[in-house]
């Protein structure tokens, strides 16, 4: 590993993160507002705890891009090992939320193991792949270790039972598998066994086949789910230019879960198309930084990660609003940084850091001192490669 | 790179590749989200806004108070009262369901457990968003539950309907529906003025349900109904109803009922049918049961109809009371063209004076006597004293009868009819017929209705007393009550018979027909007459549906059930005076009914048993007679001893003083009957039931002091029992 000098990081990343955890305060107050002042008496209720979190996400930022990125390579193996260790441990002893035991209460503080078995399984590939190089390509040596890992943390959290969780780390496996350039014939093998695999798991519980349901029938034309629905009419609400900050009406309650899983549809409702917008078009500044350092990353390793951490914020968001706006069946995952909930804000932040200081290690942002002084004033693509 | 892997020629290019890949997948990603906002945001959302509109604003309606029901005494019957339903929403309840149902448990006494399961347990993944914990419970007990400030239970008000005598009345008055609309009885046939007029508020709510006004509409005040003041008077309507079930259940019969009315004025002063029903609770009642049989039901009347026949040949002077007809020794056979029929008397007799035809009810003569009257004659007085049309009274459901006009009857209806077969009619019909000979040959229009007021006591509209027309002259209705005095005191209704009391009536048994034949040993047994003779007040009906164990006559079946209310409305009224037994010839009197003197001054009640030669005899201590023995009622030989308990500590004190009694928790008038019997001043404050009394119970009063009654509707005591 040869030291070399760090550069800036990539401002328009973190400011974009940044904007996004300050425009959460305002979106998860006004979404929680209501609930929290019929369940506690105070409508700030869940905003503080929100505050607080977003504080600690962002020293979670700062934390991930002080600590250089290569250090991680020799880590990865025992914290995976670690987040089985605590999935595994959830499984026997976590506390029951909305049926599903995906919680481990530490002192007070929820803790969702799968959100660190899926970052430690997502850096641990990327520390494989690094190490393996071409060998990636070799079934018995390179492919079927890393889907032993795979398996063994999918497995664990669809077992919580948190089927939706555990396909989203799936399919982010599946990506950066997929980026590693292993084999199509091993890549398109695995989802012939997997996908008929998983939806029998799908539809084995009755809750799973019910979400499926309603989301099969309510894009056919049918009722939409109670919830769904009442996303729906947020976002239409808000219309063009929404009804205005703290003026939603579904989060009186009508909206289950406003704060949380289907918070972009009070984003709808306040601040209208022009706001979803603005959102999404925030998180593909995210990809498109991401990519970008990934794509100038100075090592494999360096670039698979910020690969995996990129696709994995996106993925997250667009799957939330997909579900929040009806084109995916109910999931119930977090959009990063927006949605109220520890464990992913910070998992999130940190990832961000991390990919902040792979940026520090391109040449994206070179310091002024050195051999390229315009780099600052760059615009954020268009770059040669 | 050491490894000979085939086939990679460029692993940069292949990268390329991938990352292409990649990046259209999230493209295409972005762009179906951003496509779908678009759709669901702009060009569909009216679609999902007139849903929101939908659930944001709702029209509440603003119940009118449903009008009271009042009897002629200002007594309420049917009113009103707040009732209190508790909801909770078990999503914000969430982790307090413990707390909740535990609180819920100590106020309504079930277990912790059912409201658990109500709030869908500690843990519910499907949790609804609305549950019914507790309806229409007591303002009082609502206010426990309030005071606990539980999480996510919402109280809402409900009027409820109250009817303060449970099932005294109940088929008359009926009661509404869960919506609050009348269904039966009174509460149907006058729902227009009872109802009101709903108001409506538009509110804004939540999604817990909870509402603001909303300024876009205006709020609309609800209109409370109409009370209807009745002709009813609620304390004979319980004596009726308890008499009636009482003579129904002595005979094993099936039903029955009794009605009670001013002759003078066509007002019903009770109407009782048993099997009744309590309004309070009609869930269980069939329709039959909620039906006023009274009106809605026919039956073929029997003997009591001959007073059509002997109306007809009094006022057309066809036949002298004491003119003398041959009564066939009890069986007569009629013929005529292709007809015959077989006329049967219950006793045999040879010759009859048609006023003692009157009295042991023959058929054979009362079928001689309607061949003089001829068929145009009898019609036109069955149709002038209203049998064949509607009496119109003011009760929903009245039926007109069957009175066949002469041109359809067969060869021997003439003679059939006239002792009361192959005609139909109701009992009210039969009532008002009776009601115009005691009212001096007038026929007057029954009704229950006196007024409509506005809650603030403006009269809407009143009814006054209807003649219908003069069915017969003042001669004649004189000559039939006389005949009809006869019946009781020495024809076939002895056993109606009150010690100085002129009771007028005529008993009545007939098959009844049960699917278009007449059915063996089913009968309805009846007796109508009126009190007192000389000066009716009370016209009344009773009838009796196939009475078992005592015999099926209406003369000892409804006729003791008539006795027994008429005496226990002279007893209480003032206005029916027992004055005239003092010109009573008592060695006319074979067999005395020993009279009720409970809570009489002793020394008033052995007058009283001696005027009928009767000797009380006073055990005990006590200001008043708790109980005798035999009972009233009990058939006595003059000179038979009764024996008269006293009752209760109050002595009466020395130098002329005397205890007040405790009337508390008495009715007013029974409270007042009581205290005028230590002759002492009744000041009434209120109406109702007695709550105080002043001075206390058992202090010593003279004579003539006056005793403050402090007095409450009869509903809140009832609500509290409730």
């Amino acid at each position: 590993m040869n030291e070399r000098q760090r550069n800036h990081i990539d401002l328009p990343l973190l400011t974009v993160v940044l904007l996004l955890m300050v425009l959460s305060l305002g979106v998860v107050y006004s979404a929680s507002a209501t609930w929290a002042y019929e369940k506690f008496g105070e409508s700030e209720r869940l905003l503080n705890s929100h505050l607080l979190k977003v504080v600690l996400g962002i020293g979670a930022i700062f934390a991930g891009m002080f600590i250089p990125y290569r250090v991680y390579r020799k880590f990865t193996k025992p914290v995976l090992i670690g987040a089985i260790v605590l999935l595994a441990t959830t499984l026997v002893l976590g506390g029951e939320t909305k049926g599903a035991t995906r919680w481990l209460r530490l002192g007070g503080f929820g803790l969702q193991p799968s959100e660190l078995a899926k970052f430690a399984l997502l850096f641990h590939l990327c520390a494989l792949i690094a190490v393996k190089g071409e060998l990636v390509r070799d079934f018995k040596h390179g492919y079927v270790p890393m889907m032993i890992w795979v398996g063994a943390v999918v497995g664990l959290v669809m077992l919580q039972p948190n089927f939706s969780a555990g396909a989203m780390i799936a399919a982010l496996s599946f990506i950066l598998l997929f980026m590693s350039r292993a084999r199509w014939s091993h890549l398109l093998g695995t989802a012939a066994l997997a996908i008929p695999a998983l939806a029998i798991y799908a539809v084995s519980a009755p809750y799973r086949m019910a979400r499926i349901q309603s989301f099969l029938t309510g894009s056919s034309g049918g009722g939409h789910s109670y919830q769904l629905l009442q996303g729906l009419i947020g976002f239409a609400n808000g219309g063009l230019f929404g009804v205005g900050p703290g003026e939603s009406r579904q989060r009186d309650l009508f909206l289950p879960e406003s704060y949380g899983d289907f918070v972009f549809s009070i984003v709808g409702e306040e601040y209208g198309l022009v706001g979803t917008l603005f959102f999404l078009f925030l998180f593909l500044v995210i990809l498109l930084r991401g990519f970008k350092i990934a794509r100038v990353a100075k090592d494999e390793f360096g670039q698979l990660l910020a690969l995996a951490i990129t696709s994995t914020i996106a993925f997250y968001a667009l799957v939330n609003a997909g579900v929040a706006i009806g084109v995916l069946p109910t999931t119930g995952q977090p959009m990063p940084f927006v949605s109220y909930g520890g464990s992913s804000l910070l998992f999130s932040s940190f990832a961000v850091g991390v990919l902040l200081n792979i940026s520090a290690y391109t040449d994206l942002h070179p310091r002024l001192s050195s051999t390229n002084s315009v780099a600052d004033a760059e615009p954020a693509v268009g770059t040669p490669a | 790179m050491n490894e000979p892997v085939a086939a990679t020629p460029d692993p940069a290019r292949g990268f390329r590749a991938r990352f292409l890949l990649l990046k259209f997948f999230f493209a295409l990603f972005f762009l179906v989200i951003g496509g779908r906002l678009v759709m669901v945001q702009v060009l569909d959302a009216g679609k999902y806004r007139a849903l929101a509109k939908k659930q944001y604003e709702q029209r509440f309606v603003l119940p009118a108070l449903r009008g009271n029901l009042v009897d002629r005494n200002g007594s309420v019957l049917a009113s009103n009262t707040m009732f209190v339903s508790f909801a909770a929403d078990p999503k914000i309840v969430g982790d307090d369901a413990r707390r909740v149902a535990k609180a819920f448990a100590q106020v309504f006494g079930k277990p912790g457990g059912f409201y658990l399961e109500k709030l869908g347990g500690p843990s519910g993944s499907d949790r609804r968003r609305f549950v019914w914990m507790e309806r229409s419970v007591r303002p009082e007990m609502a206010k426990r539950v309030a005071a606990a400030h539980l999480p996510g239970i919402v109280m809402m008000n409900e009027p409820r309907r109250l009817y303060h005598y449970d099932h005294v009345g109940g088929a008359l008055l009926g009661f509404t529906d869960l919506d609050h609309r009348g269904i039966s009885g009174i509460e149907l046939a006058l729902n227009a003025d009872l109802k009101g007029s709903n108001g409506s508020v538009t509110l804004q709510r939540d999604g817990l349900g909870r509402s603001r006004p909303s300024a876009d509409y205006p709020r609309i005040e609800p209109v409370n109904g109409h009370d209807v003041d009745l002709t009813l008077d609620i304390e004979y309507q319980a004596v009726a109803e308890e008499e009636l079930r009482r003579g129904l259940e002595i005979n094993g019969a099936d039903g029955g009922l009794a009605v009670l009315m001013n002759p003078r004025t066509g007002e019903i002063l009770a109407l009782a049918v048993a099997p009744g029903v309590n309004p309070n609770a009609p869930g269980a009642v069939d329709a039959s049961r909620a039906r006023i049989r009274a009106v809605t039901d026919i039956f073929e009347p029997g003997s009591t109809f001959k007073v059509v026949t002997a109306a007809a040949a009094y006022e057309h002077h066809l036949v002298q009371p004491e003119e003398r007809f041959y009564a066939e020794r009890g069986t007569m056979k009629v013929t005529i063209g292709r007809y015959t029929r077989l006329i049967k008397d219950t006793h045999e007799h040879d010759w009859l004076t048609f006023r003692e035809s009157m009295e042991v009810s023959s058929n054979i003569v009362m079928a001689k006597v309607g061949k003089v009257v001829g068929p145009e004659r009898l019609y036109d007085m069955a149709r002038n004293l209203g049998f064949g049309v509607p009496t119109g009274i003011d009760i929903p459901g009245e039926v007109r009868g069957t009175l066949k006009r002469p041109s359809t009857w067969s060869g021997t209806t003439l003679q059939t009819m006239a002792y009361g077969y192959e005609v139909g009619v109701t009992p009210v019909q039969m009532l008002s017929a009776y009601g115009a000979v005691a009212n001096g040959g007038v026929l007057v229009r029954p009704y229950v209705v006196r007024s409509v007021r506005t809650p603030s006591g403006d009269v809407v509209r009143s009814t006054s007393p209807t003649v219908i027309r003069r069915v017969m002259s003042v001669e004649t209705a004189k000559r039939l009550t006389e005949a009809f005095e006869g019946v009781v005191e020495r024809g076939t209704a002895t056993d109606v018979r009150i010690p100085g009391v002129r009771i007028a009536g005529k008993t009545g048994t007939a098959r009844k027909v049960i699917e278009g034949s007449y059915a063996s040993g089913s009968y309805t047994a009846s007796f109508v007459g009126f009190f007192p003779a000389d000066d009716p007040q009370v016209v009344g009906v009773v009838m009796m549906d196939n009475p078992r164990t005592r015999g099926f006559y209406g003369g000892v079946t409804s006729g003791p059930i008539f006795r027994a209310i008429a005496e226990r409305i002279v007893n209480s009224s003032s206005r029916i005076s027992r004055s005239v037994m003092t010109q009573r010839d008592p060695h006319r009197d074979r067999v005395l009914s020993v009279p009720d003197v409970r809570s009489m001054q002793p020394e008033f009640a052995r007058q009283m048993l001696a005027s009928m030669g009767l000797n009380g005899r006073v055990f005990g201590d006590g200001a008043v007679i708790a109980k005798q023995i035999p009972e009233a009622g009990h058939p006595a030989e003059p000179g038979d001893v009764v024996s008269l308990v006293l009752g209760t500590a109050l002595k009466p004190a020395a130098n002329g003083l005397v205890a007040v009694p405790d009337v508390r928790g008495l009715s007013v008038r029974r409270a007042m009957t009581r205290l005028v019997v230590d002759e002492f001043d009744v000041d009434v404050r209120g109406s109702g039931i007695v709550r105080q009394q002043m001075p206390a119970a058992g202090t010593a009063a003279k004579a003539g002091a006056s005793v403050t009654l402090v007095c409450e509707p009869r509903s809140m005591t009832t609500a509290v029992l409730y």
